[in-house]
């Protein structure tokens, strides 16, 4: 598998690690105990199309948000993250 | 108190045999450890990307980096490391933590690295065969001109790689920043990989 890093291009997976699922928000403060405990602790087993956070760590050290079919490993968008910053990507 | 004398020695010392190493004959990689250099990380604040610009175009007189690409000055190289910061690689504190601070005061965060990254230089008509070993960059010319840089991963230790000028022969020249502490693994493994072209090994203690 490989990933298309906005800002550095196509790189091999070993320069990529997972995070998990990039859809839960964190609830504001004063939630209720279920709000919380389903953030932090209850995923959904998505079988199709998730959005995925991924850090590219071996490389540009920048948060990405992939989205990513779970049973055939296509990928067909590849965002910085919210907050990654960066004015500038290579396509 | 007690007096404490640091000397500056370079994480390759021990590691680093200045020769000939593998195959006989002519050697097809040439392996140079670049010492005494001045290296700044220089990573704009939050959503001070454009004034961060400004900063070094001020400062040098040219655009920083904002792909993965070196740009070289009269004095300074200045090189991609991620989305808004870039290494300025100098040496003789020109472009040092002195004097880069005053101008990117308020627009971007500096950390001096000169000592926690070792500076290798790699060339030679077998370079690119000893590379592809090691890295999964497409190196040919084409793909990786004078000037191409990119954060990437070598024997899964991040390093930042950027293509130099050529030498005088016209051989590529591939310089490869790696951390301190992962330098001497990944001089073996330089080795390793280059021993059947034959590698012509030294270190210079000024950068080019």
């Amino acid at each position: 598998m490989r990933i298309v890093c906005p800002f550095c291009g196509e790189r091999e997976l070993g320069e990529f690690t997972y995070l998990g699922d990039a859809k839960p928000v964190r609830p504001v403060a004063g939630a209720p105990e279920d709000e919380v405990f389903d953030y932090v602790y209850l995923r959904d087993n998505i079988a199709g199309v998730m959005e995925e956070n991924w850090y590219h760590g071996g490389g540009c050290r920048a948060w990405l948000k992939v989205t990513r079919n779970t049973l055939t490993h296509e990928i067909s968008l590849v965002e910085p993250a919210a907050g990654a910053g960066a004015r500038h990507v290579v396509k | 108190m007690v007096e404490f004398s640091w000397d500056v020695r370079s994480p390759l010392e021990r590691a680093l045999v200045a020769g000939p190493y593998g195959a006989h004959g002519d050697a097809g990689v040439s392996l140079t450890e670049i010492r005494n250099f001045d290296l700044v990380q220089v990573m704009a604040r939050r959503g001070k990307a454009a004034e961060t610009a400004t900063a070094a175009n001020g400062h040098f007189g040219v655009a920083a980096p904002e792909t993965p690409k070196a740009v070289r000055t009269a004095d300074a190289t200045l090189i991609w490391s991620g989305p808004d910061q870039f290494f300025v690689l100098s040496k003789g504190g020109r472009h040092g933590m002195g004097a880069l601070a005053p101008g990117f005061s308020g627009s971007a965060s500096l950390s001096d690295q000169s000592h926690a990254r070792v500076l290798i230089s790699i060339s030679g008509t077998k370079a690119r065969m000893m590379l592809a070993k090691l890295s999964s960059i497409d190196l040919h010319a084409e793909a990786f001109p004078v000037g191409a840089a990119a954060a990437t991963s070598m024997d899964h230790t991040s390093v930042t790689l950027w293509r130099g000028n050529d030498r005088t022969d016209g051989q590529a020249v591939f310089n490869v920043l790696v951390f301190a502490t992962f330098a001497e693994s990944l001089w073996q493994m330089m080795l390793d990989s280059g021993a059947e072209y034959g590698i012509e090994i030294a270190y210079s203690e000024d950068l080019a």
